[in-house]
């Protein structure tokens, strides 16, 4: 288990006095004032024995109307050295919190978030406007005295259209009121307060609705001629509040709420899920191996999925038409075997904490084999096409480099970290599931620019096949009476396949799985056992990783702005959650 | 940690002189686009032609009927339920609502159950019967808790996909339409997807290999299908 050892933990302890270690069975968990935070901080990043100069997660806990002081913020810190994490939490008095900025540039976007959800001030924040919701919106939604569905006080009756009149009558009529709505002043006022001071000639807007922005993120380019100067990205035009939703529904319920989030890769982001409820609950190495091998595999299957989208839409995106159909192609088989196993193509909720809701139908483990001994032929072929030729080349290489310092600085993860040089994968660190048993190889980038991302993903999909390879290899020897969902031995413990009365134990955890779009993490509080989780934290990888667009553009043309997208490669289902 | 690296100079070598004058990347290029020009179609002709879904497939729910292929413990549900006993034909809901509490958005489903009213003699007295099951598929997403919490496999999902209405008036379907919708399914395809205890067997394929569209799709090369493990036939 990657979480710093014992033996640091002491050293800290020695060294500073005031700070306290919680008591927590899943996780090391370091409390400390508010007034040290910052130094305790600097030490942990630059102190040669710890380095944890990765910034993983920043957010807040509420605690509840009652409780003083009310909010308690979340760090999560990675050191690079030894790949261990290590969680800090500290009690924000009077709504107040020591912006981290200075020490963590991704802490921006992080701080900006927690204002808008919980409303919590960050002293030092260069500009502290809302994330996702407009400057206007009055309310901080996550709070807990926020209730989960809002406060209803517009009247919108263009969403009540029927046929004849009224006619729905009883409880399953829609109602007339609707929640707080932006108006064309309020989105104005939000785009002048994101990108307070115009530096350059003009202040050019691309999105929210242009196809090459992949979904509805509304960027601002301040321009001086052909050349960008400044940027700001205005999301949360997909908000759904899925964090919300989550506390108030039991862990197997969510799952679907999550196949919403990244839409591209959605067995992927069940995953996460399943591992950190797996972890809190200690159950995760318990898991019937049979349940583990077709985990691997399906989320394996979905990366390529996901991947190949990503190759055709970028292809698409840089004038490539051709390259969209065939990777559609390859697509649409692969969605016939999700619709086989799991019964449906895109939304697929296939995977439960404790295993998989049900076997591998007939003729899956063929199905599968049949698609992946073409594949490698098809990626050639995409090879040919793309890797070598003079405008592919011309419009990808030292495009928009990110350096390895930003890797850490933004707490970038997936393929954008990796083509940057930073060998960071989940899959290898944790070895979650059946990732430990199967061979494979992280490829790694050596610049940065855009053309290794491109390569490194090119070859996250031959590696992804050489992992289904080997778990279709050794599902082939189960039995077909083997066990595909976990039955626990202890009977306090309930967990169903249908998600009514499964409970989660007390404590916190963080648990993730490397997806295509980076680290999908979950964070997962819990005061006392309980069936809804407290606060339910998903740390997105798109997310963090769409922050670097906005420095990583300055200086580069405008025409960039579309491959640095593409290649960063967010899907703002999970942007937004 | 296996670790490969990749990039220009690494695994990619940067274009030749030879490659630049005379255009072979463009060449190479063109090779695989032409050799696709002779390719069969691949399109399925929506809705001319219609792929048939997966037996596993989410789509509009039914209620099922009792026609014989109950599960073992279904008459010692009716009884703790206190429903009145049904005839073949007549549903299989026993108003337990755990299809309501499994689903993530419980406002779907208006679930009611009476008593009947019946003298005091009458074998029937003090039973309910299931009187109104209204869905609101508005607000479904196809997650398919509820059908997995179905005791009785009562609620079911079928193969229709295409709901779309004018009003939202449409999308709410009733308990004499959801059982209609079951009857069609189970008629049509209920042997591929239940055995004769309404259970999923182990030859539920992943999808039906007849399917010519299907096979269309798959570059004209479909799979064949075999078991899955050693000990499957």
């Amino acid at each position: 288990m990657p979480w710093i050892s014992e033996e640091k933990l002491n050293r800290l302890q020695e060294k500073f006095s005031f700070i306290k270690i919680l008591d927590n069975p899943q996780a090391p968990v370091i409390e400390v004032p508010k007034e040290n935070l910052i130094d305790f901080l600097k030490f942990l990043k630059e102190d040669p024995d710890y380095q944890f100069k990765m910034f993983i997660d920043w957010t807040v806990i509420d605690h509840g109307k009652k409780a003083d002081p009310r909010f308690q913020g979340v760090l999560i810190l990675m050191s690079p050295k030894s790949w261990e994490r290590v969680i800090i939490k500290v009690w924000a008095t009077d709504e107040r919190l020591p912006s981290l900025i200075t020490l963590w540039k991704g802490a921006k976007w992080a701080e900006r978030e927690a204002w808008d959800m919980f409303g919590i001030k960050f002293d030092g924040h260069d500009n502290l406007v809302r994330m996702f919701l407009w400057e206007t919106y009055p309310y901080h939604p996550l709070r807990k005295d926020f209730p989960v569905r809002g406060y209803e006080e517009v009247e919108l009756p263009s969403l009540n259209e029927t046929e004849r009149f009224d006619q729905l009558e009883g409880t399953m009529n829609y109602s007339r009121k609707h929640t707080a709505l932006p108006t064309l002043e309020d989105l104005e006022i939000t785009q002048k307060a994101r990108m307070p001071n115009k530096k350059s000639q003009m202040v050019l807007n691309w999105g929210p609705l242009h196809p090459g922005t992949h979904g509805t993120i509304w960027f601002l380019f301040d321009m001086e001629g052909e050349y960008i100067k400044d940027c700001d990205i205005i999301i949360g035009q997909l908000h759904r509040g899925v964090e919300k939703l989550a506390e108030n529904l039991n862990v197997q319920q969510i799952i679907p709420y999550t196949d919403r989030m990244d839409y591209i890769a959605a067995i992927n982001e069940n995953h996460s899920v399943c591992i950190a409820a797996e972890k809190l609950l200690g159950i995760h190495e318990k898991i019937p191996e049979k349940a583990k091998y077709i985990r691997t595999m399906m989320a394996e299957l979905s990366r390529i999925n996901s991947h190949l989208l990503w190759l055709g839409t970028y292809a698409l995106d840089l004038g490539a038409l051709t390259m969209f159909l065939y990777t559609f192609r390859e697509r649409e088989k692969l969605m016939d075997i999700f619709e086989g196993i799991t019964g449906a193509r895109f939304t697929i909720n296939y995977f439960r904490v404790g295993g998989v809701y049900a076997d591998l139908p007939y003729g899956a483990l063929d199905a599968i084999e049949h698609f992946i001994k073409d594949l490698p032929q098809r990626i050639n072929e995409y090879e040919t096409l793309l890797t070598r030729n003079r405008i592919w080349l011309k419009r990808n290489v030292d495009v928009c480099i990110i350096p390895e310092k930003d890797v850490y600085q933004y707490g970038l993860t997936g393929a954008v970290a990796r083509a940057s040089g930073v060998p960071y994968d989940l899959r290898k660190i944790d070895k979650y599931d059946a990732y430990g048993e199967v061979e494979f190889d992280i490829p790694v980038g050596e610049k940065g620019d855009s053309y290794d991302r491109y390569l490194v993903r090119m070859e996250e999909m031959r590696q992804s096949i050489r992992i289904v390879e080997q778990c279709i290899a050794k599902l082939r020897k189960f039995s077909k009476n083997d066990p595909f969902f976990y039955e626990p031995e202890d009977r306090r413990m309930k967990i169903t396949i249908d998600g009514r009365g499964t409970k989660l134990k007390k404590g916190e955890v963080y648990a993730g799985a490397d997806n295509p779009r980076g680290e999908l993490g979950v964070y997962i509080y819990m005061p006392k056992d309980g069936i809804k989780p407290y606060r339910f934290r998903l740390r997105s990888g798109a997310f963090y990783n769409l922050q670097v667009f906005t420095k990583a553009i300055i200086g580069r043309p405008l025409a960039d702005a579309i491959t640095l997208l593409s290649t960063i490669d967010p899907v703002v289902g999970e942007t937004d959650r | 940690m296996g670790i490969k690296k990749v990039g220009l100079n690494r695994n990619i070598k940067p274009q030749s002189l030879a490659e630049k004058v005379f255009f072979l990347d463009f060449m190479k290029g063109l090779k695989t686009t032409i050799k696709h020009l002779f390719r069969k179609v691949i399109t399925v002709d929506f809705p001319y032609e219609v792929v048939e879904p997966a037996p596993r497939f989410r789509g509009v729910h039914g209620l099922r009927n009792v026609d014989g292929t109950e599960k073992n413990d279904f008459n010692a549900w009716v009884k703790k339920l206190k429903i009145k006993p049904p005839e073949k034909g007549e549903t299989r809901c026993i108003a337990c609502k755990f299809c309501q509490a499994a689903c993530p958005v419980p406002e779907i489903f208006v679930i009611k159950a009476e008593k009947l009213d019946v003298p005091k003699d009458h074998p029937h007295h003090g039973l309910k019967v299931l009187t109104q099951f209204d869905m609101d598929l508005g607000k479904c997403m196809f997650c398919g808790l509820c059908t997995l919490a179905c005791p009785t496999i009562c609620i079911i999902h079928t193969d229709i996909y295409d709901i779309s209405t004018y009003t939202r008036r449409g999308w709410i379907l009733n308990k004499e339409q959801l059982s209609q919708i079951a009857d069609d399914f189970i008629a049509r395809r209920g042997k591929e997807k239940y055995d004769e205890k309404s259970e999923w067997p182990d030859y539920q394929k992943i999808w039906n290999d007849a399917d010519t569209a299907r096979a269309k799709a798959w570059d004209n090369n479909p799979p064949q299908f075999g078991p899955n493990y050693a000990d499957q036939n």
